[in-house]
Parts: C-alpha cells; structure tokens; sequence
C-alpha cells in the first residue's frame, strides 16, 4: 500500500493551490492533510532567561584570559634539533617561543588600539656567538635593519615583539647581517630564490 | 555620449597609473630598474585580473633583500603572479564568486607549500559560510609546510568543517596536529589521528547536501 | 491553506531596538573591546530561532544548548563575520551548523528521551485541547523526530516557521527545487507513520 501523496495535495500543504483548486476525489486527502498540518504547534519558543547569563559569563572569561590563539588561549612552544651555522659562529639551537596577546585593547595599554584583526607575537631566537640578529619579513618590507632582535642581558638568547596583522607571514632572521636563516622548527616554504622562508600563520 | 566615453576612459587609466606609481614608489631605491620595470608590469596585469599586488611587491623586495640576482627575481616575481592567478582561478572552480584578496593570498601560499589547484579548490568548496576559504587555506598551507600530504591536508580540514566545529577549531588544526608529531607520528600519521578523532565524534554518512555539493544552478554564494 | 495568511514571517521582522543601536554597531563595539555589549546581540536573538532549534532537536533542553553553544561560537568567530549589519542571518548559520552536528551525533533514530519531551505537556502540547486532536498534535510531533534533519528543516521553517521557499533557500543556501524535493519526501514520510491518524 503506498503511502504517497498526491502531487496535487502536495501542492496544497505548500500553499500553492487550495483545497478548492482540487479536483472532487482528492478533497478528501487535502482536507485529512491539511488537518495533521493544522495541529502543529506554532506557540513560540521561550528559552530560560538565565541563557544570557551563561552566555556572557563564557564570553567574559574569553575576553579577560591573556593567552589568545585567535580565540582559544593557547601557547606554543616549538623545540628544535641545534641548528648548525657556519663554522664562524658557534653552534645555534633556534627557539621560537610564540606568545599571542588578545588583540583588544586591555585597560593598561588604551592608548594604543590594535585593530581588531592582529595579534601579537613575540619571537626568540637563541644565538651564541652573534654580534646583531634582526628579523626579515613579509610584515616589514623584508628590511633586515627595520626589526633588530635584542638581546637580553649578557645571554645568548635574542627576542623581538611584533604586532602583526591576521594573515600568513613569511620571514627568515639575519645573523650579524650576512647570514639568512629560516627558523628550522617552524613551517618553511620554498622562497623561490633555492632557500626557505618560516611561515608564521595567524 | 563619446566625451562621457572618453571621461570614463580617462579615469580608469588614471586609476591604473597611480598604483603604478605606487608600486614604484615602493620598489624605489630597494631594487634595480629592472626589476622595477617588470614588476610594475606584473602588478598592472594582475591588478587588471583582480589580483592582489603587494605579494608580488614583497618577493621583489625580499629577492633584492637576500642579494638575489636581477634575473631570478624577475622569474620569482612572475611565477607569484602565476600562482596567484591559479589560486584565483581554483576559488571560482570552487564556488567563490568574488574571492578575496586575503583567500587568493592564502590560496597561492597553499600552493606554495605544496598543495594543488585541486585540492584548493576542494578546500575552498566546503568552506561555506561562516566558514572562511581564506582562514581554511591558510591553514591547509600550514599542514602543507610542516609536511602532510596534500589529500591529508583536505581530508582533515573538511572533516573538521563538516563535523560542525567552529572556525577556531579549524585554525587550531596546525598546533594539534603539531602535538602529535611531538609525540613521535609523521605529519601523515597525525594528519590520520586527528582525522579520525574528529570523525568518529559526528558520523556522517557522506557531506550534508547543504554544503560542500555546487550544483550548475546553484546562484553563487557571494555577493 | 495551511499556516496563516498574511503573518508576518520571522525573516521581515524588524529588529527590536534594545538599546537603539544597530547590529553592525554592536558588532563592531564588541569586536574593539566592549565585550559587554554583546549581551544586546544575545538579548535580540535568543529566541528568535529557539522555535527552530527545538524543531530541530526536538526538545527545548537540547535547543537551549544549542543556542547557547552558537552564540558562544560566533562570539569566538566574531571578527570573521564579514557583514555585521546581518549578524542575525550568520548567526543562524552557526546555530544551524551546530544543530546539524547535534542530530548526526544522536544518528537516525529520535532517542526515546526526545519522543517523551516532545509529548510532554506544556509548550508542545496545549492543555486545553481536545483530547483527539492532542493525540493527533502528539503523533504528528513523534512523527517529526523520524524525518532526516534535512527533511525536518524544511519542515519547521516552512509550517511552524512559516517561511517561504525562497526564504528558506536564502537562509540555508539550498536551492528552492530541492528543498520541494526533500518536503515532499517529508509529506510522504508523516504520510506513512501517520496513517492512524488518516481518517
């Protein structure tokens, strides 16, 4: 026994014919389906009012944490083998430490309002043996004096904080100004000049 | 009727040779004529397809950086403008009426990383709203430039977006993927893992209609 | 005809000034920092689409989390919403995406949980009904839980939502011919678990 419809009573629960557009042996059927559509409940919804609440209690507590990834507070430490630079300098092993700050403006800093769509990062670079490290790149012109890392204290370790927009970045360091270096422990592309760039994806 | 013609014309050009200048602007002092000249040309040409331009003003700045030889940024610059105009092309294929420069970027460094006309365009076809083909490239891009196969690539970040996570779950792909391999699996094996835990929390018995699916007369999805 | 001439459909209805302030507004407000102010997009749109979540879901627990849950989320995807002036058609799309990945979740079958709380009394059932057409209201409800999500969609957008085709296609960016398609399936699908009721 099928359970089909008629086209035309399919017409009519879509509100493209009605009930008096059918032919006599059909009414029957259009009048028992339009009843069953007829008992449907369209009373609306009410949710709890204490939905509001749990909604911006999530969303407070996603906009006070000070670790952001995008929207998530997430860290990310990328560890590496040593990396081996000329026998002139003594051998590297490269840290990148990426640290996210939100990008809205928390109360300290109201002064200076990042755009709603950049984050910032902080890179570092472990370097014994090196006089200057700078950092070159999509995000400055690729200008290796334009973003010297510093060095903290007498350490090894070199460090530098960028606000970069939301976007794919590509950048390599400079090491006392004649040697390009990608960060072995991050993504690399191929520059399409035989070396590679790191990629930082924001 | 022929001076509004002529006005109009005018304009147009007038447009076309301000970014020109611009471009130059940019390139001056940094890099040889040369260099200057055919990157010029490139930008028109691709400012004239719809392009975006300042890619192709960052290689020629960053070949020029490096100590690179005239010739080869040229090559450089030219074969980013072809990548581009691929990855342009693969968003149309994939339902993106009007891409945006930020998907056709993140399009071209996929492929730059490795990944297919193909596979971005299959990339840009289940990323429908509120998913972004430009946040979903890049990150494909990312996976691609830490080593995972390109059909890895598609088939982890399409499972993410058809199992119904959120856009920052999918941009979050490359740090999870990332622990894995910390923990000893290849990009391929952690590609696998992640896959499949994300798989077997929905079971989808193949893509919803309403989404990855572009039929012929299905109107484009953007404006 | 079924549904009621004339009633103005969700889609057209102006949006209520709470606080005066647009949506793009408000959009952009949270997104420099005044994270407070997105309570206003919540106040808005809360129970405009409760209806179709709970159609959906077929309970109003389930449609409570997952209204929640889609306003969290587009919260968190907030700087991607490319058209702040029509947050309410993207937030939808969130909402619609999470209700979809609830039902696969849950698989085919309606959980006899759901069957119970769509039968219970109170929103889904009026108590000063007559008892025959109660029954009827509660068979046909019990019958919803069985269609695919897809089918139930274009169900409660069409009858209880009372949007048009068009709308509809706008909203879930399917096409108008298949959208008839997947209804018409429906009407067959009530059509054979409800053949009790056919009298």
């Amino acid at each position: 026994m099928s359970h089909e419809l008629h086209p035309l009573v399919k017409l009519l629960l879509d509100g493209e014919l009605r009930l008096s557009d059918l032919p006599p042996e059909l009414k029957p059927e259009g009048e028992r389906a339009l009843r069953l559509l007829e008992s449907i409940d369209h009373a609306p919804v009410a949710l709890s009012p204490a939905l509001d609440q749990r909604v911006m209690m999530a969303v407070r507590a996603r906009a006070t944490s000070r670790w952001r990834w995008l929207v998530q507070p997430r860290e990310l430490r990328i560890h590496v083998r040593p990396w081996t630079l000329v026998p002139a300098l003594a051998a590297a092993a490269a840290l990148v430490f990426v640290v996210l700050r939100p990008a809205a403006p928390s109360t300290e800093s109201v002064a200076t309002v990042a755009a709603p769509e950049s984050v910032t990062v902080r890179l570092v670079l472990h370097a014994p043996g090196a006089e200057r490290v700078a950092v070159a790149g999509s995000f400055n012109q690729w200008n290796a004096a334009a973003t010297p890392l510093l060095r903290s204290g007498t350490t090894e370790v070199w460090t530098a904080t960028l606000t970069l927009p939301v976007g794919q970045h590509q950048y390599a360091f400079v090491v006392d100004g004649i040697r390009w270096m990608p960060d072995p422990s991050a993504p690399g592309v191929d520059d399409g000049f035989g070396r590679r760039n790191s990629v930082l994806a924001l | 009727m022929k001076i509004t013609a002529i006005g109009v014309t005018l304009v147009l050009a007038a447009g076309g040779l301000a970014a020109q200048q611009d471009v130059r602007a940019r390139l001056e002092g940094r890099v040889p004529a040369e260099v200057s000249a055919a990157v010029v040309a490139a930008a028109t040409q691709a400012g004239a397809q719809g392009l975006p331009v300042d890619p192709l003003v960052q290689k020629a700045l960053e070949g020029a950086a490096k100590g690179v030889p005239a010739e080869r940024v040229i090559a450089a610059v030219q074969e980013l403008a072809a990548r581009l105009a691929t990855a342009a092309g693969a968003l149309h294929d994939g339902g993106v009426a009007t891409p945006s420069s930020m998907a056709i970027e993140a399009g071209a460094f996929a492929l730059t990383a490795g990944m297919s006309p193909q596979q971005v365009r299959d990339l840009a076809a289940v990323s429908v709203p509120p998913y972004d083909p430009a946040t979903s490239l890049r990150v494909a891009g990312t996976l691609a430039a830490i080593g995972v196969p390109g059909k890895q690539v598609v088939d982890v970040v399409s499972t993410t977006i058809q199992a119904g996570l959120s856009q920052a779950e999918v941009a979050a792909l490359p740090g999870s993927i990332q622990t894995r391999m910390a923990r000893g699996a290849t990009p391929a094996q952690a590609a696998a893992g992640q896959t499949r835990a994300t798989a077997t929390r929905p079971a989808p018995a193949g893509p919803p209609t309403e989404r990855p699916v572009r039929p012929a007369d299905r109107p484009a999805r953007r404006p | 005809m079924p549904g009621s001439v004339g009633a103005p459909t969700i889609w057209a209805m102006k949006r209520s000034s709470g606080d005066g302030a647009s949506d793009a507004d408000v959009v952009q407000a949270v997104l420099a920092g005044d994270v407070e102010r997105y309570a206003v997009l919540v106040r808005r749109y809360r129970d405009r689409y409760a209806r179709y979540a709970a159609g959906l879901l077929g309970s109003i627990d389930a449609a409570e989390d997952a209204v929640q849950d889609a306003f969290i989320r587009a919260f968190d995807q907030l700087s991607q919403c490319r058209d702040p002036a029509n947050f309410a058609g993207w937030f939808f799309l969130i909402l619609r995406n999470r209700c979809f990945a609830e039902r696969r979740r849950g698989g085919r079958e309606a959980s006899e949980e759901e069957l119970k709380d769509a039968t219970a009394t109170g929103r889904w059932a009026r108590a000063e009904a007559a008892a025959e057409t109660d029954d009827l209201r509660r068979a046909v409800q019990r019958a919803l839980l069985e269609l695919t999500p897809e089918q139930r969609e274009v169900f409660v957008m069409k009858h209880v939502e009372e949007a048009s085709y068009e709308e509809i296609a706008r909203r879930t960016g399917a096409t108008v011919p298949s959208l008839k398609m997947r209804m018409h399936r429906a009407y067959d699908r009530l059509r054979g678990l409800l053949r009790e009721h056919w009298k």
